[in-house]
């Protein structure tokens, strides 16, 4: 994990981490947070009757802030982070990323939009399974067009090289522990190097010893610039954060 | 390594799921490579077959004269009408093999074998001239006997002298009937030979090539009749017959044409279907593929996957299949293609030319190899990917919603069965339209496989009902001028004969009202309690004891004389008298043309023969045929027996082998047609298990809770098993009422491109219930693999993959 200011030094340079790539034209940055909730709510209709699951959310969150979301399991952690990455459209309210109206895109406009600005990191099944880690690193910037073969090839070795997966970079997921899974999923999620890193519960499955690491990789990339949201149960974990955002019943309680 | 990694992630996945993907390659290859089998043959036959015929001046006519001399043929020329004549003679004889059988033999004679304008052959080995004493052979006749160049044969003429003859050149002759289909000989030797054998020096057939308007039957037989009138009876000569060559094809079309095509039109509806087929399976197995993946695909959305991208993976993964499937259906396309017409080769006497696929095959290969699979895939590839990644990713919308009708509440209320056994039940009616197609398959595959049995039944009662006009076990055909009571005198002293009987057989016309004359008609003079026969009568009587003036006809004969009926009067003419009879009854068809029945005696004055018979007709057992082995040992003693005596010198025909030949062209047939049927039977298969497969993983989750409960893997297997039964007892069903249209139709095309007969149809309930038992067999095989699957689930992964 050493080599990790090196690799985000060289790409800062680049990309930026204030990019507003892929907002649409017209797009406005309110009150100059990266991420802004402008009340937004979440109404699920199911068979037994509406179900809010977030309340009248208000939350900006600033580049380079490492913040952890805690709450009873059903609080709507999940469904806050899915609102953050447009993998779910809110019910009422505004959502603005780097200046973008996220839920005013479509379908495709989103993928594009996530694809440059969000890396997301999930409890299960990150990897594709008949891939190797190297390319399952590869395979957003494929997806995203960026970069040249080699340089992709490169880019994600360095990658590999910063989350400590050299050895592993031709392994087949399967072959990997809870933890390596989980920080090769890291280092997939920076593959486009997103300035925003949202992950849910990327701990949740991991020993003590593993989440240490994976945490520790976060506050090394909090420092280059990467705003980080984390979905945890794990108090401890969560209290590292300087920042600690407590949902309960779909309200942020403090 | 510059491949994108997205095509790297589909190249990895074909390979790790190597199973399903050798599934949809083989199923895209079975299609593909039937459809190129049997348009490439097709075109192998229409090109080196009737290409081939057409050069090499078809004849349009024969017409058999009395005996002429050259000169005949040149005045028949000179008409305007006329394109070509040729002067033949055609005699028959017999011929002795390697095994010291004789067997008969039709000798053929012209002015010049080598240079024929009709019915061109050609001299493939050995040398050029056909001297005395000298015979070809056609090469199929050649092969068959064993025979080379140089050997020499035993011919005989007629019942007396054997005359050596030495075989100078194998002919190759796509105008007779070949050896491997009638079991003749066909052979040919100079006019001198003839002479030498004391048959006589003159032609007796004239070939004719008609002008134009070579194709149409009424106008060749016009010129015929014009031929006849203007210049074959003005030369004092009489015509024995008029014949348009070829089973009911029309004039100058190859002899098998009709068959061939009917043959050819079945293989191209198989086709067809294995490629519909083909289809299913690969949006199936497709689908399957888009269920296993659901998460993947949200995994890739979540890292900025476009949906075209996405869309545009799996496409290209469906384009490997393809290519892969391809390079299988071609060359196996082409092999078939040359099994296929080799095999006819080997029944119709042809040259392969070439087996180099021609490029509107490969083209219609192509075509349908890579567009086929990329359209169907299409559309469970679109379907996947439509879903939202949230739903992807939250397995939303999987398995979670049912929509539940009429039947499945129906279903829900099964008290009396074993809960697995509900479960099965429920789970078999979850996903409609995937049972729909997985149904579909296995259904046409029964109707196809119960429709080969029926066709094969069909065949078999056909073949019993003219069995009926053949209830002997041995039959000897009797020189000129055999007398009744020497010829059963003789028969009934052969130790083994129970049932001996003497039948006289001619020709005659009916002589219309109108006093022209119908074609010439077989009769036959048969004792009025005749055992040899069993007549199936549509209509009035057989002939009895005191008959005289009455007759039997048989179903052929309203053919050709659509006005007759029971009771009708005719007047025969059988050359030396004139008499009218009234039809007493009407049998059912023999398929050997127009007969008419008379009483022995009557028989014998309409012809002026009284007392003699032409075919000796002998049982071993009172109450019916006897076995094979039977029939052969009789057929021995009679022969010697006869020849002995100085009776006859002719061959026996037994039962056994007029319809065991038969039967064999057929079940060669219907073994192509059960092969399909196999693959369907295949294809349903694996579209069971592929289908099985989804719904296990859509219901991991139940399974786990089945698990849960303490279900034991036997009773998680059970579940599965029961599914897959009970999809294949619902197919067997649907089958079951589609057989019968099904089995109609492909008998009746089978029967009537083989023996351009109409169909008696039989439904065969033994193919009915041997496809229950190979539907529960594959519906239990199909279900191993899923549920194996199944059982290996541990309430851990089950839980993981919430
Ligand atoms: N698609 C949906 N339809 C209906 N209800 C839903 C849906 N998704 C989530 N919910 C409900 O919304 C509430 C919040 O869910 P969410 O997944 O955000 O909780 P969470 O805080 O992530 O819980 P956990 O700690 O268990 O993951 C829960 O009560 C859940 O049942
Ligand atoms: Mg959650």
């Amino acid at each position: 994990m050493k080599s990790f200011r090196n690799v985000n030094g060289k790409s800062n340079g680049k990309n930026g981490t204030n990019g507003t790539n892929g907002s649409p034209a017209g797009a406005l940055r309110q009150n100059g947070s990266l991420i802004h909730f402008n009340s937004v709510s979440k109404i699920y209709s199911t068979s037994a009757g509406e179900f809010t699951a977030l309340k009248d959310v208000d939350l900006s969150i600033e580049q380079g802030e490492l913040v952890s979301i805690v709450g009873k399991s059903g609080s709507g952690k999940t469904t806050l982070i899915n609102m953050l990455t447009g993998i779910d459209r809110p019910t009422r309210g505004d959502i603005s990323v780097s200046g973008t109206s996220v839920q005013a895109l479509n379908e495709g406009e989103r993928a594009i939009w996530r694809g440059k600005n969000v890396g997301i990191v999930f409890q299960f099944f990150q990897l594709l399974p008949t891939l190797t880690v190297l390319e399952n690193v590869r395979l957003p910037m494929d997806f995203g067009g960026v970069l040249n073969q080699v340089e992709r090839e490169q880019r994600a070795v360095e990658l590999l090289d910063l989350v400590g997966l050299t050895e592993q970079a031709d392994s087949l997921p399967v072959r990997l522990s809870g933890g390596q899974q989980q920080r090769a999923a890291i280092a997939r999620a920076l593959a486009n190097d997103p300035p925003i890193i949202a992950t849910d519960e990327p701990t949740g499955n991991l020993d003590s010893h593993s989440a240490e690491q994976v945490l520790t990789l976060f506050e090394n990339l909090v420092d280059t610039g990467k705003t980080i949201l984390m979905v945890t149960h794990d108090d401890e974990l969560a209290s590292r954060a300087p920042r600690i955002i407590r949902l309960s019943d779909g309200e942020i309680v403090k | 390594m510059m491949v994108p990694t997205r095509w790297i992630k589909i190249l990895k996945d074909t390979w790790s799921n190597r199973s399903r993907s050798v599934l949809v390659v083989l199923s895209i290859a079975v299609g593909v490579a039937t459809v190129g089998m049997i348009n490439h043959s097709g075109i192998i036959v229409r090109r080196d077959l009737f290409g081939a015929f057409d050069k090499g001046a078809p004849a349009s006519l024969h017409i058999s004269v009395s005996p002429f001399e050259r000169g005949l043929d040149s005045a028949v020329e000179s008409r305007s009408d006329v394109e070509a004549v040729q002067a033949r003679r055609v005699t028959s004889g017999s011929i002795q093999t390697e095994q010291g059988e004789w067997i008969d033999l039709s000798l053929n004679a012209f002015p010049d074998i080598h240079d024929l304008d009709v019915n061109k052959v050609t001299i493939e080995t050995g040398a050029s001239d056909l001297g005395v004493r000298q015979i070809m052979l056609e090469r199929l006749s050649a092969e068959g006997l064993g025979v080379e160049v140089g050997d020499t044969l035993l011919v005989q003429a007629d019942e007396e002298r054997v005359f050596p003859l030495e075989v100078t050149a194998i002919v190759h002759d796509l105008y007779t009937m070949p050896y491997t289909l009638l079991g003749e000989v066909t052979a040919y030797v100079s006019m001198d030979t003839l002479q030498w054998m004391g048959k006589g020096s003159y032609y007796n057939r004239l070939d004719i090539v008609v002008a134009d308007n070579e194709h149409d039957r009424d106008h060749v037989l016009q010129i015929g009749d014009d031929i006849r009138e203007r210049v074959i009876e003005p030369s004092g000569l009489q015509v024995y017959r008029m014949e348009i060559p070829g089973i009911g094809v029309d004039p100058g079309r190859h002899w098998a044409e009709d068959q061939i095509n009917g043959f050819l039109l079945i293989l191209q509806i198989m086709g067809i279907m294995a490629i519909l087929l083909s289809g299913g399976l690969v949006i199936n197995t497709v689908s399957a593929m888009l269920v296993q993946q659901i998460k993947q695909i949200g995994i890739m959305r979540s890292m900025g996957a476009r949906r075209h991208q996405i869309i545009s993976m799996y496409l290209f993964n469906v384009f490997i299949f393809s290519l892969l499937g391809l390079m299988i259906a071609i060359p196996v396309g082409v092999l078939g293609a040359w099994w296929l017409s080799e095999f006819a080769a080997g029944f119709v006497n042809y040259d392969i030319t070439t087996v180099k696929p021609p490029l509107e095959v490969l083209l219609l290969q192509v075509a349908l190899g890579l567009l086929m699979p990329l359209a169907v895939a299409l559309v469970p590839i679109i379907n996947g990917t439509r879903i939202s990644i949230y739903d992807a990713i939250y397995q939303y919308g999987l398995g979670g919603e049912e929509r539940q009708g009429l039947f499945d509440r129906a279903l829900l209320r099964i008290r009396a069965l074993a809960p697995p056994v509900v479960l099965a039940l429920r789970n078999t009616f979850r996903n409609k339209s995937r049972l729909a197609f997985t149904l579909s398959t296995l259904t046409l595959a029964g109707a196809m496989f119960i429709a080969v049995f029926s066709t094969r039944a069909s065949l078999n009662s056909q073949l019993d009902e003219i069995s009926r006009y053949v209830m002997f076990d041995v039959t000897l055909g009797l020189p000129p001028a055999s007398n009744i009571h020497t010829t059963l005198r003789e028969a009934n002293r052969i130790p083994g004969v129970a049932v001996a009987e003497a039948w006289g057989h001619g020709r005659a016309e009916i002589i219309h009202t109108d006093e022209s004359y119908s074609e010439k008609i077989e009769i036959v003079g048969l004792p009025y309690d005749s055992q040899t026969v069993n007549p199936l009568l549509l209509d009035g009587r057989w002939l009895q004891a005191d008959d005289r003036r009455a007759i039997v006809i048989n179903k052929d004969l309203l053919e050709i004389e659509p006005g007759l009926s029971v009771g009708s009067v005719i007047t025969l003419d059988a050359g030396q008298r004139e008499r009218s009879y009234e039809i007493v009854g009407l049998t059912s068809t023999h398929l050997s043309g127009a007969r008419i029945y008379l009483p022995y005696d009557e028989f014998g004055s309409l012809t002026n023969r009284a007392s003699l018979v032409d075919s000796l007709r002998v049982r071993a057992s009172q109450d019916g045929l006897s076995n094979r082995i039977t029939q052969e040992a009789l057929a021995e003693q009679v022969e010697a027996r006869f020849e002995n005596a100085g009776l006859s010198t002719s061959d026996s025909m037994t039962h056994h082998a007029i319809f065991g030949d038969f039967t064999d062209v057929f079940d060669l047939i219907l073994i192509v047609l059960i092969i399909m049927a196999a693959l369907l039977a295949i294809v349903g298969g694996l579209g069971l298990t592929g289908s099985l497969g989804i719904n296990i993983l859509e219901r991991t989750r139940e399974i786990g809770v089945l698990r849960a409960v303490g279900a034991s893997n036997i009773a998680v297997r059970k579940v599965i098993v029961i599914e897959g039964v009970t999809v294949g007892l619902l197919s067997w069903i649907l089958g079951a009422l589609l057989s019968a249209p099904s089995g109609r139709a492909l008998s009746g095309a089978v029967i009537d491109a083989v023996m351009s007969a109409n169909l008696s149809f039989r439904y065969s309930f033994l193919g009915l219930f041997l496809w229950l038992l190979v539907v529960v067999v594959i519906g239990v095989l199909a279900s191993v693999a899923p549920a194996q699957r199944a059982a290996r689930l541990t309430v851990r992964e089950v839980l993981d993959y919430e």
